[in-house]
């Protein structure tokens, strides 16, 4: 039996079509975006929002003590916290939008804002 | 006492259904030890059968293979009515729906690479959409597509090749 030259047409067409599907997919779901704004929630309300494109420090002290979170090159963090597990800490630097560190003890939060909002799994 | 004796007249189609079925499960059996890189991504090598009953007998004899095969493997493997199972059964009746419509594609330019191609993607559809629906209902699964579709061309290309193998063999297109 002989291959004819037509047979593949349809099949080549549909393996374009799935391997654009394929990279489309990747675009818009793998597409991790860096944040520009830091948004700290203290006590239950909103501290403020602070521009990732700066060096800076902000000290809050809570119920436990003194929180400090540091913002540098884009990303933000927990320098130091009065908890003795040191959660936050420990989770390091975030910069993508949708990012969060949540310091449960002394009633932070910081979360990484861009233009759009990000999937996260903690408004499930 | 007489002793009775209970015969089920089979008819051809029983046989062949039981036969491909046969290996179906076989074959679902060997993929089932296999590691896999995270769970779903599975070469679905028994479609390899469904495909080619679909081409080599008919879309019932297909339907019935297929749906046989999610049922015994899963009695085998212990995961009868588990999410497994669940996954797996929506999995194949979306594969079966596009089957039936891609048959009808015209054959000169639509090989079962085609349709291995489509009914893996159908396939892995119906379980994303399952999983959203009941397993893991938020919208994060979403980052799985990307993988999940990469891996049914993939996959769905290889088994499709096979099927038009065999078929080539037997002279059946």
């Amino acid at each position: 039996m002989k291959l004819r030259s037509k047979f593949f047409l349809g099949d080549g067409l549909i393996i374009l079509i799935s391997l654009v599907f394929i990279i489309f997919a990747f675009k818009t779901y793998w597409h991790f975006e860096t944040g520009s704004v830091v948004q700290v929630n203290f006590q239950g309300k909103t501290y403020g929002n602070f521009s990732l494109f700066q060096d800076k420090k902000i000290s809050l002290v809570g119920k436990e003590g003194e929180s400090m979170i540091e913002i540098k090159n884009g990303q933000a963090r927990f320098k130091s916290a009065p908890c003795k597990n040191q959660y936050c800490v420990q989770q390091g630097w975030i910069g993508f939008t949708g990012q969060i560190l949540i310091c449960i003890p002394n009633e932070i939060s910081i979360e990484i804002l861009g233009k759009t909002k990000a999937y996260d799994s903690l408004n499930y | 006492m007489t002793r009775s004796i209970i015969k089920i007249k089979t008819t051809l189609l029983d046989h062949q259904i039981a036969q491909l079925s046969a290996i179906a499960i076989g074959l679902s059996l060997i993929e089932s030890i296999l590691p896999s890189p995270m769970p779903g991504v599975k070469p679905g090598i028994a479609n390899i059968i469904t495909l080619y009953a679909l081409y080599r007998f008919s879309f019932k004899t297909a339907m019935w293979v297929s749906i046989l095969r999610v049922f015994a493997t899963s009695l085998i493997l212990g995961q009868f009515l588990s999410p497994t199972f669940m996954l797996s059964l929506t999995g194949s009746i979306l594969s079966l729906l596009t089957l039936y419509f891609g048959i009808k594609l015209p054959s000169k330019i639509f090989s079962s690479l085609s349709l291995s191609i489509l009914s893996s993607f159908a396939h892995i559809a119906g379980q994303l959409i399952l999983v959203r629906l009941w397993l893991i209902p938020h919208a994060s699964i979403y980052y799985l597509i990307p993988i999940y579709s990469a891996a049914a061309l993939l996959f769905g290309f290889i088994n499709g090749w096979i099927t038009y193998r065999l078929l080539k063999q037997h002279n059946s297109i």
